[in-house]
């Protein structure tokens, strides 16, 4: 497979996240569309990593991996939060702040 | 494989951060280690870390304008004027802060720890050079905010904001590491001089690569700096949040990101026709400045109203972006290499110095009148309130001229600043940037902008009118007093007026700004 | 092509060990005459499950998941690190001191705070 190949799947993958985070309504669903995204972003950058030769985009990678983890565990936090406020974790509910 | 070698030198820029850092750790173990039941000492800790980063970055500012580690970071007056505007927001955020936790039972030393780690985000947000730095400062700043927002665990709001804010940042964190992974992928760097080196080559190799690029860096940028139309997230996750984070947000965490938007597109539209990124900032500036103004005028209330004119703030300094990538401003850079060629040390005639000077005054004095309106809200808010739904109602303000005639006018003040009327700052910043983008061309943008900003005189000045022209409620809050409310509060009202009558050093300081971007 | 024999080979490898032992297992075991009614149950001990599996967690764990996760992906710039840090020299280990230092204030910070009580 060559790099295009990479290229479309990276694509997709982050296309299916984004949908994700668009569509679901569970909060932890979310989360996953997230973290899907993220993924998606870093097979790109191995995949380009390879194609150039040199380790920049793995470096890149391994920094934003440990990153997005940083971020989805304060998420994750959060979504605990909202659901101790609200003993649920539907995103339909979480309408009160629109106007 | 190459040894790094640095020298001291190479770690100044970075020195404030290292003092935030360092601060907001001492904080976050004087949390379990000092149990005393007086925490004000936190707040001063914070408080003074700010100011002492902020005076490493001042220091800093005067520097000559260079790359340092490596490629890594700048150290250019531009960064270095950011940060001590971000350290300049943090201090009065944090003296906000103080007395609006006290207030509430909530001073925990996590909370500062937490604006010192976003406030050290934004500082390297403002003068990274490279793109895994650039991502790796913005999820600091962005993970700080988002826990500070969800921090007063009282009722569903807070954390609602917070997990809002979390999808949007975190979506918008996406975009722009998939936009650096593609520019990575047709450039085979990261560093911002070696990508805009190899950007033209790769521009005539695979365009679509490179565009795909550029416009989903731009979108992550949009949604941090909430320019139209990314701006959905704002005022749910501005109203939800404790309202000194909002004030920080609103001020610092805009600031730097405008900082890196800047830099981050002055290295990368190299070898692209200079017209598209013109265009495209032009109408994002044209979007946010009327947008803004228009969706904060139907608003009663005034935090949320704050919230849009936030919005509306952020076009006028995309005007100031769109000035920098005026093709006025094209030609002429390249003829004296500014655009185009190393550090540009900057005369008084040069328009893009010229933009530079308004862009950062615009910024300095947007960070001092939104944290003093916010500030003056902040004191308003009672405890009780947060079960109500009317906390920040145009109404809750009605009389408070004859109840409280001192925060009334400290309020009418940020309201006239936010409003762009002299003597304040608010008034010569909006005129340094409107005649500077003239100068650079944008006749046209600048006469939408001044219009737009007559529309915003309008519902900042409906505050005022309540404050001095309605009676009072009877059940009218008085503010919650609290020496360290107040300190900020007189700060920011006395550099509202003060820059807004006496600008000169400052000004003359801004002019001489440089940017490091590209050779 | 090549390059992928032996993660092959190690698949092969990973998977017959599983078996193989499933296997001994069943062909060297002791078997009793008539099964005791205790057998079937999920613990043999005789204590009986209550409940179903299917239960929500106490919040705890989750603190406890949360904060392991957090600290086990930040090793993973260990690796990386542990290759180069001979070329590197004296500045790789002082930077890794720092980083390592950092992340165990935050640790302290976490043990402190009760984070990893279980109780």
């Amino acid at each position: 497979m060559g790099l295009i190949g990479y290229l479309l799947l990276a694509a997709g993958l982050f296309s299916l996240g984004v949908f994700g985070l668009v569509t679901r309504k569970n909060a932890v669903g979310v989360m996953v569309a997230v973290e899907l995204m993220a993924n998606a972003v870093n097979l790109n950058l191995v995949a380009f990593s390879r194609f150039h030769g040199g380790n920049t985009g793995q470096v890149f990678a391994l920094f934003s991996i440990a990153i997005t983890v940083a971020e989805v565990v304060v998420g994750l936090a959060l979504v605990i939060l909202l659901f101790r406020a609200r003993g649920d974790v539907t995103l339909d509910l979480a309408s009160e702040l629109k106007e | 494989m190459i040894i790094p070698h640095f020298t001291l030198n190479d770690f100044l820029p970075v020195m404030p951060v290292g003092v935030l850092m360092a601060a907001a750790i001492v904080l976050m173990l004087s949390e379990v280690f000092l149990t005393s039941t007086t925490r004000t000492y936190q707040a001063i800790i914070a408080a003074l870390a700010s100011i002492v980063a902020g005076g490493i970055a001042v220091n800093n500012a005067f520097e000559p304008a260079r790359l340092v580690l490596q490629g890594y970071a700048v150290l250019d007056p531009f960064s270095s004027w950011t940060t001590a505007m971000v350290c300049l927001g943090t201090f009065l955020a944090v003296l906000l802060s103080a007395g609006f936790l006290k207030h509430r039972n909530a001073e925990r030393g996590e909370f500062y720890a937490l604006m010192l780690f976003a406030a050290a985000g934004m500082s390297l947000l403002s003068l990274s050079a490279e793109f895994i730095t650039l991502f790796i400062n913005l999820e600091v700043l962005s993970v700080a905010t988002y826990a500070l927002t969800a921090f007063l665990r009282r009722g569903p709001r807070p954390s609602e904001a917070g997990f809002k804010y979390f999808i949007l940042g975190a979506f918008a964190a996406a975009l722009l590491l998939y936009g650096a992974a593609l520019i990575y992928g047709a450039t085979g760097a990261t560093k911002l001089v070696e990508v805009s080196a190899a950007l033209p080559a790769a521009f005539a190799k695979s365009p679509a690569l490179v565009y795909a690029g550029l416009g989903l860096v731009l979108a992550g940028f949009a949604f941090k700096v909430a320019a139209v139309p990314f701006h959905m997230w704002t005022p749910d996750v501005y109203e939800g949040a404790p309202t000194p984070v909002t004030a920080l947000m609103s001020a610092g965490v805009k600031a730097a990101a405008f900082v890196a938007m800047v830099r981050t597109f002055l290295f990368l539209v190299k070898g692209i026709d200079p017209v598209i990124p013109f265009t495209v900032f032009s109408l994002l500036a044209l979007l946010t400045m009327v947008g803004g103004n228009l969706l904060a005028l139907p608003q009663r209330n005034v935090k949320r109203m704050l919230a849009y004119s936030s919005i509306a703030h952020a076009g006028y300094m995309l005007l100031g972006v769109a000035a920098l990538f005026a093709p006025k401003l094209v030609e002429a850079g390249a003829k004296v290499g500014v655009l185009t060629a190393t550090p540009l040390t900057g005369t008084a005639q040069d328009v893009s110095v010229a933009v530079y000077k308004g862009l950062l005054f615009y910024i300095l004095g947007y960070t001092v009148t939104s944290l003093g309106a916010f500030g003056t809200i902040s004191a308003l808010e009672r405890r009780e309130d947060e079960t109500r739904g009317n906390t920040w109602d145009l109404e809750r303000f009605a009389g408070l001229a004859q109840r409280k005639p001192g925060w009334a006018a400290a309020m009418a003040l940020f309201m006239l600043s936010l409003g762009g009327v002299p003597p304040t700052v608010g008034f010569l910043g909006k005129l340094f940037l409107f005649s500077a983008a003239v100068d650079a061309g944008l006749l046209g943008l600048a006469i939408v902008g001044v219009l737009s900003s007559v529309i915003g005189v309008y519902f900042y000045l409906r505050v005022v009118v309540y404050m001095f022209m309605r009676p009072a409620p009877i059940d009218a809050p008085a503010p919650f007093r609290h020496w360290t409310t107040e300190l900020a509060l007189v700060t920011s009202a006395v550099l509202v007026v003060g820059l807004g009558i006496l600008p000169g050093t400052i000004t003359e300081w801004f002019s001489r700004v440089g940017m490091v971007f590209g050779h | 092509m090549q390059s992928w024999i032996p993660i092959l080979v190690y698949l092969a490898i990973a998977s017959s060990v599983g078996f193989l032992m499933l296997g001994a297992s069943r062909v060297l075991r002791v078997r009793a005459k008539d099964v005791p009614p205790t057998r079937e149950l999920t613990y043999e001990s005789g204590e009986e499950p209550v409940g179903n599996a299917w239960i929500r967690f106490h919040p705890r764990y989750y603190v406890v998941a949360l904060v392991f996760i957090l600290f086990d992906v930040e090793t993973a710039f260990l690796v990386p690190w542990a290759l180069n840090v001979r070329a590197l020299g004296r500045f790789a280990i002082v930077e890794m001191i720092v980083f390592v230092v950092i992340l165990l204030l935050g640790w302290v910070y976490a043990l402190r705070k009760g984070a990893l009580k279980w109780q």
